[in-house]
């Protein structure tokens, strides 16, 4: 018997699911810690991915453990999968946008390796000055 | 064993939403509220899938899928109103190519597409970078939001 005896297999992968369970919530309670105490809009969104990927991906763990049915593995795989294609978009979106809105504290980047791309656009006929140049 | 997992992961949940939600009441930018309002997306879909282990159903699993498909949308929707960009089809380099526009040695030898209407723009300075001194030229992100503002005249 041991390991493969239905009872006790059952026993493991429900302990199992549960570790995957809290794991998930902690991933979401760290995302809201961060929220708050993180002082600028990256360290936000770093804070942000936390149950986007990490904590949705234990969640789906202990729901595919728990089903126990290869229906329920693709549904999870899915689920997953497209969060991991969709997560990046808006996360580069909204970063985007928070740089060129100076929502960031300068001070606290260790290094801000975009500033000089934008220094050197804004250096000669850049795209400012010809928004500029069209508007006169 | 499941139904403990169950309540600590809801009480986890729950406390997470609370301080994503003073993340959105407090926000000093509306993408502060976006990226919170994400988050709370995703908890509200994590506390689904919770139940749907404790109770062991499939019932709300095409409500994770769809949230996982569009819940990036509002996000992008909002960051890109945010940030104003320049409007489509405008002649000349855009930044979102990725290309970097070529930077002229003297200003007398400049030649290109658009240079013409450039040249007639900016006067006799030519290729001088007039845009220090109007902007104050106090840092690249100042430089690169500044002139994005529409402007009358």
């Amino acid at each position: 018997m041991g390991i493969l005896d239905p009872e006790l297999l059952d026993q493991v992968l429900d302990g199992v699911a549960s570790v995957f369970l809290v794991v998930g919530g902690l991933m979401s309670l760290a995302a809201g810690i961060g929220m708050v105490r993180f002082p600028d809009l990256h360290s936000r969104m770093h804070a942000a991915t936390k149950p986007q990927v990490l904590g949705l991906l234990s969640l789906l763990m202990a729901a595919a453990i728990t089903w126990r049915s290869w229906t329920g593995v693709v549904l999870v795989l899915l689920a997953w999968g497209l969060q991991l294609l969709t997560a990046p978009a808006s996360a580069h979106v909204v970063g985007r946008a928070g740089y060129r809105t100076k929502h960031f504290k300068a001070g606290q980047l260790a290094q801000d390796e975009l500033a000089r791309a934008v220094d050197r656009i804004s250096r000669g006929h850049g795209a400012r000055r010809e928004v500029r140049d069209e508007s006169d | 064993m499941l139904e403990h997992a169950y309540w600590i992961t809801q009480t986890l949940l729950a406390a997470a939403v609370f301080c994503a939600v003073y993340r959105v009441f407090r926000g000093p930018s509306v993408l502060d509220r976006v990226i919170s309002v994400d988050v709370i997306l995703i908890i509200v879909s994590s506390m689904l899938i919770t139940d749907m282990v404790a109770r062991n159903h499939q019932d709300f699993i095409l409500f994770v899928i769809a949230t996982a498909v569009i819940g990036f949308l509002g996000a992008v929707a909002i960051a890109r109103y945010v940030a104003v960009r320049r409007p489509e089809g405008a002649a000349g380099v855009t930044e979102l190519t990725g290309l970097l526009p070529r930077v002229p040695e003297d200003p007398g030898s400049e030649s290109g597409g658009s240079a013409g209407a450039r040249r007639h723009a900016d006067g006799p300075v030519g290729g001088e970078p007039v845009t220090d001194q109007r902007l104050g030229g106090s840092g690249p992100a100042r430089r690169i939001l500044r002139p994005r503002r529409p402007r009358g005249g």
